[in-house]
């Protein structure tokens, strides 16, 4: 278990670089359309094809990169009914079954997000504003690079649980600090 | 798509079940004047043979996924709004250019010829092989002309029309706009009305016959006619594999329906139009002719659509495509339907 | 598969994968996908799958929901709404029931400058469920008072759901925004006065049980008049060059939301508060809190597509058919399935995929287009604070750490009330949603 706590660490240095080129798309994001409206309301004038470019580009890298250190972080809402009440061998047996349930779809969608970015950098697509293409195409790699990220969290978790004995959904737990926090 | 009823083999007698699609609304005239009469012809024609499950208002597909979900399979038959995706079909905005008069039927009856021209236009293709190659085409209308509104700023000198913000809905607009020194805007389609009433903005480009789609009937108080800023163009479109699998009777029957209502689809446009005109101006719209403007602000819009037509077409050229000669066609097209445009495009050679 | 059958299955995996615990947006992804393998084979996947996942993401109008959150991170982070609670505290004089009352105020304030129910519960969640605690609120009721007052963004103007459907109803949304109103605030009203019950039972409960806790709750640091003062100022500024910024024109309801965030930057800035912590702490909350929306929104959307595919909205309203001589009945039916599908599925994919169906019926019943958006918009709101998908309830339990099945229990007796005092009293009063538009 210790190999794999190690390998845990490196590829928690991966989520942190996507949650940082995250948040960054979020405080770039935020001065371009105050810089927009400065624009417009005081000399008349807006970034050209501003609007485009924020959805297009900032939008999706405030959501993807930082995707899998969001899963990872415990805060992904489920409903808490019976899981802890079972008792350990159930526990194990549930949670097996629904990591695998993730993991197919998980790879499913990152096989089609994959064609579907492959199938964007053939057509080159792009998209207008005022007046020039900016290639969109780069944009759709995120997705399936962010899905499979998730995905390795998952196989970790899954390691986790084959190795040790207490059944868990995640790699390290929170213990819902925050509510005793307050 | 479609289920198993469509497979390829279907023979004559068998059902088949399309998926038809639009990210625009089921009121929008192209939906509802072109589309479901079209969809109830072919079942009509076909006896039932051929049955449709539609989807509209983005339910299914939105603006402008169409193509794309017709090359997935997703759908089987949808309206295809090209224009929308200049990176995959540059060459649709040409019915984009701004003229000095046109209308929808005018408009429509060259969009269609265009769609249907044998022509070749470069390196042995026609313009629907080159833009369309992957679909079957079936021409509808364009849109009723699209006209410069403002919520009540008005065009009385040059001064006038440079840095006013106007939102522009398509790359012919905004080199248009650049050209006559308008600011063009983009923004969502939804917050326009929002913006436009609270005055982040003064007008757009759209046509009249659009208007109570954003509920612009309520907003615009000054509207210039007899100058015409385009016509957004469209067709209803299938996969060529699914069209392909069509039995010989039922690809009759499509075609034929298509033929029959061309003309009444277009008919609407017209119609909504002049139903909207009177309700604008008893809330105080004003309607502007062209001619009327001072000389100086005419010259500065005309010298402004000529200057568009010449940059589109060098646009294209430069991505290695037939700019020239597509401005030519199609300048051709509407002066053989009616249409007319400045002097200086007509000695284009 | 048949239609039926296929719908069937679905639902009872979806309850069967809820209760299991696994992870909304994978119930919501794994019924979808799986739903439509079933109806369609994996054919249909590359076209749904592929792409769904950009295009839910890249729009300007979601802007609004990282935005907004991170305005909600700067004014928190700046201190200055605990300042802002404690001076209400000081002035309610120990009445601590104000604070709640205040807490919902606040949201339909917010409201009114933001257009996502999910963006102000959360801001709402970080800065007043600490106050409330501090104050003599159990958590699930602080939380269920932020995600139903956070929720009220959903119905006062400006707001996503009556943007989206003026667009698929072509209803001009400046008089969806006015007809919202009155409706609007009749919510909060609702919310308010259920939230008084509740604090009084919760009171009273605690009383018995334990010591009683309602000493004068433990104050922050002595503040000075002086930053007093400051900040008063300053949040009086923020609400002003919002509100006025919107309602003037200066930029959109989407913008205001960056703006909000620079401005709540602003205030931070003279108020001292700014480091690098500042700012990595405002910023990964921030993301976490997008990214657990924004992966929610691509579940609801792949199972929307499910949904629309299997054609049961069509079903449903076939089964509505008998009684449309019955125009109140059908309402009723039509709310009842609205609700439940506001229950199980985001708001926006609700929309986009039901108008189309119940519209055709709306317009037979000569139902006012206008007043049945706002009725929609309403039913929504709700749906943000009722289980199993509601958007607001798990925004606020991710930045507070309270289980949200605890606020559900909380939050769907505001629900329920909200449903049948507002809508009843929409149904009996139509012109509580068409009088404003039609007097203006
Ligand atoms: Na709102
Ligand atoms: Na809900």
């Amino acid at each position: 278990m210790n190999g794999v706590w190690k390998a845990y660490k490196i590829f928690h240095y991966i989520k942190l670089a996507g949650i940082w080129i995250s948040g960054i798309s979020v405080l770039l994001m935020m001065l371009m359309i105050v810089y927009d409206v400065t624009m417009r309301t005081f000399f008349s004038s807006s970034i050209r094809g501003g609007f485009e470019i924020i959805q297009n580009y900032m939008m999706p890298l405030v959501v993807f990169p930082g995707l899998a250190y969001v899963y990872a972080s415990g805060v992904l809402p489920k409903m808490d009914l019976i899981l802890e009440k079972l008792n350990s061998t159930a526990q194990r047996i549930l949670i097996f079954f629904m990591l695998l349930l993730e993991l197919f779809i998980l790879v499913l969608i990152v096989q089609f997000s994959w064609e579907y970015a492959m199938s964007g950098l053939e057509r080159k697509t792009a998209f207008p504003a005022a007046g020039t293409l900016y290639p969109l195409y780069p944009l759709f790699f995120l997705i399936p690079i962010a899905f499979a990220l998730i995905i390795v969290e998952n196989v970790f978790i899954l390691i986790k649980n084959i190795l040790e004995k207490n059944p868990s959904l995640v790699m390290k737990e929170t213990k819902s600090v925050p509510e005793e926090v307050l | 798509g479609g289920g198993e009823e469509s497979g390829g083999s279907s023979s004559e007698g068998e059902t088949i079940t399309l998926r038809a699609a639009t990210g625009l609304s089921a009121q929008h005239t192209w939906w509802e004047a072109s589309m479901v009469p079209w969809m109830e012809r072919v079942e009509e024609l076909t006896e039932g043979q051929v049955q449709f499950e539609s989807f509209t208002g983005g339910e299914l597909v939105s603006v402008p996924d169409e193509a794309e979900a017709l090359e997935t399979g997703t759908v089987d038959v949808a309206i295809v709004l090209p224009i929308y995706q200049p990176d995959q079909f540059p060459m649709a905005e040409v019915t984009m250019l701004p003229l000095n008069h046109s209308d929808t039927l005018i408009a429509s009856n060259a969009w269609r010829k265009l769609l249907e021209s044998e022509e070749e236009l470069a390196d042995g293709q026609t313009y629907t092989e080159m833009q369309f190659g992957n679909f079957k085409v079936f021409p509808i209308s364009t849109t009723q002309e699209y006209s410069i509104s403002t919520t009540g700023h008005e065009f009385n000198a040059v001064s006038d029309v440079e840095g006013t913000s106007l939102r522009t809905p398509s790359r012919i607009h905004e080199i248009y706009a650049a050209k006559t020194g308008i600011n063009s805007v983009t923004m969502p389609a939804v917050e326009i009305y929002d913006s436009l009433s609270r005055g982040t903005f003064e007008g757009a480009f759209y046509s009249i016959a659009d208007w109570t789609g954003y509920g612009f009937q309520d907003l615009f108080r000054y509207t210039l006619t007899g100058i015409n800023f385009g016509h957004f163009n469209a067709f209803i479109g299938m996969s060529q594999d699914k069209w392909e699998e069509m039995p010989e009777n039922v690809q009759e029957a499509m075609t034929q329906a298509n033929e029959e209502l061309f003309e009444s689809g277009a008919q609407e446009w017209i119609d909504r139009a002049e139903e909207i005109i009177p309700e604008n101006e008893a809330n105080g719209g004003k309607f502007v002719d062209f001619a009327d403007l001072d000389p100086a602000v005419q010259d500065h819009f005309n010298q402004g659509i000529e200057e568009t037509w010449t940059d589109y077409a060098t646009l294209l050229e430069e991505n290695g495509l037939p700019g020239n000669d597509l401005v030519k066609v199609w300048r051709d097209l509407l002066i053989e339907e009616g249409g007319e445009v400045p002097e200086a495009i007509m000695d284009l050679e | 598969m048949d239609n039926l059958l296929v719908i069937g299955i679905i639902l009872a995996m979806m309850i069967v994968l809820l209760i299991a615990g696994l992870y909304i947006h994978s119930v919501l992804l794994a019924s979808g996908i799986i739903g439509l393998i079933l109806l369609e084979g994996f054919g249909i996947l590359p076209g749904l799958l592929g792409n769904e996942p950009f295009n839910r993401v890249a729009s300007y109008t979601l802007t609004t929901i990282p935005l907004f959150v991170l305005m909600a991170q700067f004014i928190l982070q700046s201190g200055l709404v605990q300042d802002i609670f404690y001076m209400v505290h000081k002035v309610s004089k120990g009445k601590n029931s104000l604070l709640g009352i205040l807490t919902l105020i606040i949201g339909g304030l917010l409201g009114a400058v933001s257009g996502s129910g999910t963006a102000t519960s959360a801001s709402l969640g970080q800065v007043a469920i600490p106050e409330l605690r501090k104050h003599g609120y159990s958590a699930p009721l602080a939380g269920a008072i932020a995600a139903s007052g956070g929720s009220l963004s959903g119905i006062i103007p400006p707001s996503i759901i009556l943007i989206l459907y003026g667009v698929a109803t072509e209803t001009p949304v400046g008089s969806l925004f006015v007809g919202a109103f009155i409706p609007g605030i009749l919510t909060m009203i609702v919310f308010i006065l259920v939230m008084l019950l509740y604090f009084r039972l919760d009171r009273k409960k605690r009383s018995q049980i334990e010591e009683p806790v309602i000493q004068d709750a433990p104050l922050p640091e002595k503040l000075s008049v002086i930053r007093l003062l400051i900040v008063s100022v300053i949040a009086i500024l923020i609400v002003v060059v919002i509100f006025g910024g919107i309602y003037s024109g200066v930029f959109t309801p989407t913008e205001a939301g960056a703006v909000g965030a620079f401005v709540g930057l602003i205030a931070a800035l003279v108020l001292g508060k700014v480091n690098f912590q500042f700012f990595k702490t405002s910023v990964v909350e921030t993301v976490k809190l997008t990214g657990m929306v924004m992966i929610i929104m691509i579940g609801a959307q792949i199972f929307g597509r499910f949904v629309s595919l299997s054609l049961l909205p069509r079903r449903l309203i076939e089964l509505i058919e008998p009684i449309m001589d019955t125009p109140v009945l059908v309402l009723i039916a039509i709310s009842v399935v609205l609700f439940i599908m506001f229950m199980f599925i985001e708001g926006a994919a609700v929309i986009l995929m039901s108008i189309p169906v119940i519209l055709p019926i709306i317009q037979e019943l000569q139902v006012d287009i206008l007043w049945f958006g706002v009725f929609v918009a309403v039913i929504c709101t709700i749906g943000l604070i009722t289980p199993p998908v509601g958007l607001s309830v798990y925004a606020v339990a991710g930045v507070s750490g309270i289980s949200s099945g605890s606020i559900f229990r909380i939050s769907m007796v505001f629900a329920i009330v909200a449903m049948v005092v507002v809508c009843g009293l929409m149904i009996a009063f139509p012109g509580l949603a068409t009088w404003l538009p039609n007097s203006m």
